[in-house]
């Protein structure tokens, strides 16, 4: 299963992910209004990518009270026409990765397989990967520091 | 809605006006500078105080601002010029453009004077003017944070200490680094009693063609990132620069009396120093460096001219002073050059202990440091050097000989221009005095480039030779118009054809971009066209102030002192021949030989409404 994997240390903080989403979902340039949100601060000297973990036990599906939420292939869906707008999914998301704005919930669902943020990153700072080659890959990258720290003692 | 409103700030009165422009000023300007400059050169009576109440200070975002187009981060601060007294102009990148569109405003004019210190605040298709007064004293850093406690997550554009006391070159900041640093607009801020324009909003940019501009977008980036250029702007920014100059003999050090210096500010030196690449709002280049020294830069403007130029070969301590300038809110390229121009005449004898008070030299940087803080707040010698170049007056006739400016305004890059004819021809008629930012034909020291693709973008029978007067009107006859198409989209110059590839964003990219964004269908030639008006409006802003051909003219070192080292060892740029080139560049124009705007041509820009 695919899924978007985010490096802050890759961020330039350009917002060309959300303003892209935005685009797509909504025919407007606004970075606000994308379901990818750039947080940074270049006083504070941050650039941190927020997207939603599309995850297997979602809070936004769980305390949904009009079940307008459903996992298809893995990917979390919230059906518009059974949305209320309530907005209790963005309140209780732990990630803040829903997103609300003048009543419209904003929410990912990876594109349908084809996240239009990642083609706008010109860093590779948001991946779309296969969760077990990505893991595998990051685990590989701690074994390899592990080996670099025990061989400097 | 695609366009956004047009805010006229009275601060005299205390009133806001809210209107739209028309769409016959947005089809001849298109936004950013271009429309900036119109509206000075009609709300601005000539002989007008730069620092008086009838000076009119523009905010202007671009075309395409705020959009997905790669770059569209930038907007234009524009007014007279408290520093050289003609067309006062400084582009400008960061997230405060963009973040004023989604507030609601493509542009806010400021005039009169507030009776105390104020800040405008933009939201939601409103401003509101309010009190300043816990921000005044405040550094440019500061009084950001403070905005944002105050007042949510704004962007702000704000002067620092140095326009508060209205030091001539005082830059306006947005962000830790990025500014609209020429022609002392930070200055007219502080005359006005205005410390910030802060702006916050969520309305979004509605796109003609959503499907069509993520398509170009898409492979716009694609055909950017594919270049050579941009993966090496994207991992060591401008210093790059530093070096190749270096090579050539063509930086500015120690005012200009060498023209080469130490290894020590090449782009691997300051490499040491940056956490991270980052990027301004839309950009895929990432050219900015967040510094471990606390701030972000150097450029290679900071590397030039607070380094070589003031005889600092110490990369940490040229960081310390890049930093120092941006948190005083002083346009680097100014401080640069007037402080290395008191060094040299202080050397020489001209200016002495009892204007500086201190004993001035090259390579001291605690001394440097310490005449920035001066300047900022007008202490002591500080005081004198704020005047900047009208200091001609108190040091009298001789000093002029020795200082690095055109009009009055400092050359803003590093570059020792001897070597090199178009740059120098560049310099001597930008709109804003010496600048390379309005028409740098950077292609000139591409030696590789194949003589029919030089010849494809500038023009025939421009050589191959940077020494040669040749065709290099032409040269900078192209670059001064397309910059000044790119400036009015809002688009940074970095991926402007010409700029610093001979590929990149050409009239063709911007006509299909504009169409995505507007559903306009503009042709190449029209947009060449906005440039074109762009340069002869700003042209006549400076005509009205009295600029003619003398002007037009080089600091008198680059013409009568030979570069001694390097390559450029013993070049030096000829009168006669930079005459004749000038004199080219006038009739491309369509100027009379005395440098003026036709009165045909000047009827039909000053109909524009």
């Amino acid at each position: 299963m695919k899924y978007l994997y985010v490096y802050p240390e890759k961020c330039t903080g350009c917002r060309e992910c959300s303003v892209a989403c935005a685009l797509n979902k909504f025919g407007e340039c606004n970075p606000k209004k994308g379901a990818i949100t750039v947080v940074r601060d270049e006083f504070a000297r941050y650039e941190v990518p927020i997207v939603c973990f599309q995850c297997e036990d979602p809070v936004c599906l769980k305390f949904c009270h009009q079940n307008a939420y459903t996992i298809e292939d893995g990917v979390v869906i919230r059906d518009e026409d059974r949305c209320i707008s309530c907005r209790m999914c963005a309140v209780l998301c732990p990630y803040n990765a829903v997103t609300t704005m003048d009543g419209e919930i904003i929410k990912c669902d990876l594109c349908g397989g084809d996240p239009v943020c990642v083609k706008y990153c010109s860093t590779e700072a948001i991946q779309y990967l296969d969760e077990t080659e990505e893991l595998e890959k990051r685990r590989k990258a701690m074994a390899e520091r592990l080996q670099e720290i025990s061989a400097q003692k | 809605m695609f366009n956004r409103k047009l805010g006229i700030v009275d601060l005299s009165k205390g009133k806001v006006k809210v209107s739209d422009t028309p769409d016959s000023l947005r089809k001849a300007f298109l936004g950013g500078r271009g429309l900036n400059s119109h509206y000075l050169y009609k709300m601005i009576d000539s002989g007008t105080d730069p620092l008086g109440p009838k000076n009119v200070l523009v905010f202007g975002t671009g075309f395409l601002t705020g959009t997905l187009v790669p770059n569209s981060s930038r907007f234009n601060v524009s007014a007279k010029s408290p520093e050289s007294g003609i067309l006062g102009d400084a582009n400008c990148g960061g997230y405060f453009a963009a973040e004023l569109r989604y507030a609601g405003f493509d542009r806010i004019i400021v005039k009169g004077k507030a009776n105390r210190p104020s800040i405008l605040y933009a939201s939601d298709g409103k401003i509101e003017i309010t009190d300043a007064k816990d921000y005044w004293g405040l550094d440019t850093t500061d009084v950001q944070l403070a905005l944002k406690k105050d007042l949510g997550g704004v962007e702000s554009a704000v002067c620092g200490v140095a326009g508060e006391n209205k030091v001539r070159f005082a830059c306006v900041r947005t962000g830790v680094k990025n500014a609209a640093g020429r022609c002392g607009l930070g200055a007219v801020m502080g005359s006005k009693n205005l410390k910030a324009v802060s702006a916050w909003g969520k309305d979004g940019i509605d796109i003609a063609h959503p499907e069509e501009m993520l398509e170009t977008c898409a492979e716009l980036k694609d055909y950017l990132m594919k270049s050579k250029i941009t993966p090496i702007l994207g991992s060591v920014g401008t210093p790059l620069l530093y070096e190749v100059s270096n090579a050539f003999g063509a930086i500015r050090t120690k005012n200009s009396q060498l023209n080469a210096w130490s290894d020590s500010l090449n782009a691997e030196e300051v490499e040491k120093y940056v956490d991270k690449m980052i990027g301004c709002s839309s950009c895929i280049v990432h050219c900015r460096h967040r510094n471990s020294l606390g701030g972000e830069g150097p450029e290679y403007t900071a590397l030039g001219l607070l380094g070589s130029n003031l005889g600092i070969e110490n990369t940490a301590n040229v960081i310390e002073l890049n930093n120092v300038c941006n948190e005083l809110g002083l346009d680097i390229s100014s401080s640069g050059t007037y402080l290395a121009w008191a060094f040299e005449l202080y050397e020489r004898g001209i200016i002495d202990r009892k204007v500086t008070k201190d004993e001035l030299q090259f390579g001291d940087f605690e001394l440097a440091k310490k005449l920035l803080h001066d300047i900022s707040r007008r202490r002591g010698f500080g005081d004198v050097l704020a005047e900047g170049s009208r200091n001609v007056e108190r040091f009298g006739p001789e000093s002029k000989d020795y200082l690095i400016t055109v009009k009055n305004l400092p050359q803003s890059d590093p570059h020792d221009v001897r070597y090199m004819k178009a740059f120098a021809l560049g310099i001597a008629t930008a709109s804003r005095g010496a600048d390379h930012l309005r028409s740098r034909p950077t292609l000139e020291i591409f030696f590789k480039l194949p003589k029919e693709v030089r010849e494809r973008i500038y023009g025939k029978g421009v050589t191959n030779d940077p020494t040669s007067y040749e065709a290099k009107e032409k040269t900078v006859f192209f670059s001064d118009n397309i910059f000044a198409a790119i400036d009015c989209l809002g688009v940074c110059k970095f991926i402007c054809h010409g700029f610093n590839s001979p590929h990149f964003v050409d009239y063709s990219w911007m006509k299909r971009l504009i169409h995505a964004a507007s559903g306009w269908n503009l042709r190449e030639k029209d947009i060449e066209e906005v440039g074109k008006r762009v340069i002869d409006t700003e042209r006549m802003f400076n005509n009205r102030e009295g600029i003619t051909r003398k002007d037009d003219t080089l600091p008198k070192r680059y013409f009568d002192d030979p570069a001694p080292l390097k390559i450029a060892m013993g070049h030096h740029i000829d009168r006669k021949e930079f005459d004749g080139m000038l004199s080219r560049y006038y009739q491309l124009r369509g100027w009379t030989a005395d440098g003026q705007v036709k009165a045909a041509r000047k009827k039909e820009l000053e109909a524009i409404a």
